[in-house]
């Protein structure tokens, strides 16, 4: 699929949610593995949005592309604000997740859930360009 | 599905139906109507989830939010929702903290 670069700001996110739920159609993904992709797409872009650029006070682009071979379908996230690696983040471990609502921190849920509903997960930062590739398996036959 | 989220309280109980895509462009509504009902101060909340399509980690936090603000006594309901945003609210551990069914009486 054309790739799609929107203003990086919160308002992309329903474009982006409709992005990734075609390119899952296409890919032939069942309803719950497209469901956990945009999630997963979903809270990345998120974060990207808000620590990467709205926090760091810069102003630019995410670009969401989506292409299938015939095992998998790769979604990568590309943004030139400030770098950060998802798979750095402090996640909610078996004790946080078993704590009461009353109780919890509110970081991490969203990389945890995002992390948690992919098959793989990549990320680059190079020359001011930050990438995540997130890649889902497709069912055989599709 | 635009998001859309409202409010009614009466008799003590706080009840809030969502509708559509709740991420976190929109997630402030969800917490604006969470303040709203919290002000009444409610015995329980009760969330009625059957026409929400999708449910990103920011309507998790206005859930943790509202325990906070509401207290700990103040039960949350979670009714009808569906087949991915429960697993959502499960895979996070909230299915602890709230109690989750199909249809809600009274």
């Amino acid at each position: 699929m054309e790739p799609l670069s929107l203003p990086a700001t919160l308002d992309a996110l329903g474009e982006i949610g409709r992005y990734v739920k075609s390119a899952a159609a296409a890919a032939g993904l069942d309803r719950d593995a497209a469901y956990s992709l945009r999630l997963a797409v979903d809270e990345l872009a998120t974060n990207i949005i808000t620590h990467g650029y709205e926090e760091a006070g810069i102003s630019g682009h995410i670009t969401v592309a989506a292409a299938c071979s015939p095992q998998a379908l790769r979604v990568t996230l590309e943004d030139r604000g400030r770098a950060f690696d998802p798979r750095q983040a402090r996640m909610p471990d078996e004790a946080d997740l078993a704590r009461p609502l009353e109780e919890r921190q509110v970081g991490g849920l969203g990389i945890f859930l995002a992390l948690r509903g992919v098959d793989g997960f990549e990320y680059s930062s190079e020359g001011g360009v930050n990438r995540s590739i997130l890649t889902v398996r497709r069912p055989a036959g599709s | 599905m635009a998001f859309s989220c409202e409010v009614e309280v009466a008799a003590g109980v706080a009840k809030i139906t969502l509708q559509g895509e709740l991420d976190a462009s929109v997630a402030g509504q969800f917490k604006s109507a969470v303040e709203q009902a919290a002000a009444e101060r409610p015995q329980k909340l009760v969330l009625f989830l059957r026409e929400l399509e999708f449910m990103a980690s920011a309507g998790l936090r206005v859930l943790i939010f509202a325990k906070q603000k509401m207290g700990a006594d103040v039960a949350i309901h979670v009714v009808g929702a569906s087949g991915p945003v429960l697993r959502t609210l499960e895979m996070s551990g909230f299915h602890h903290s709230v109690y989750i069914s199909d249809t809600f009486e009274g």
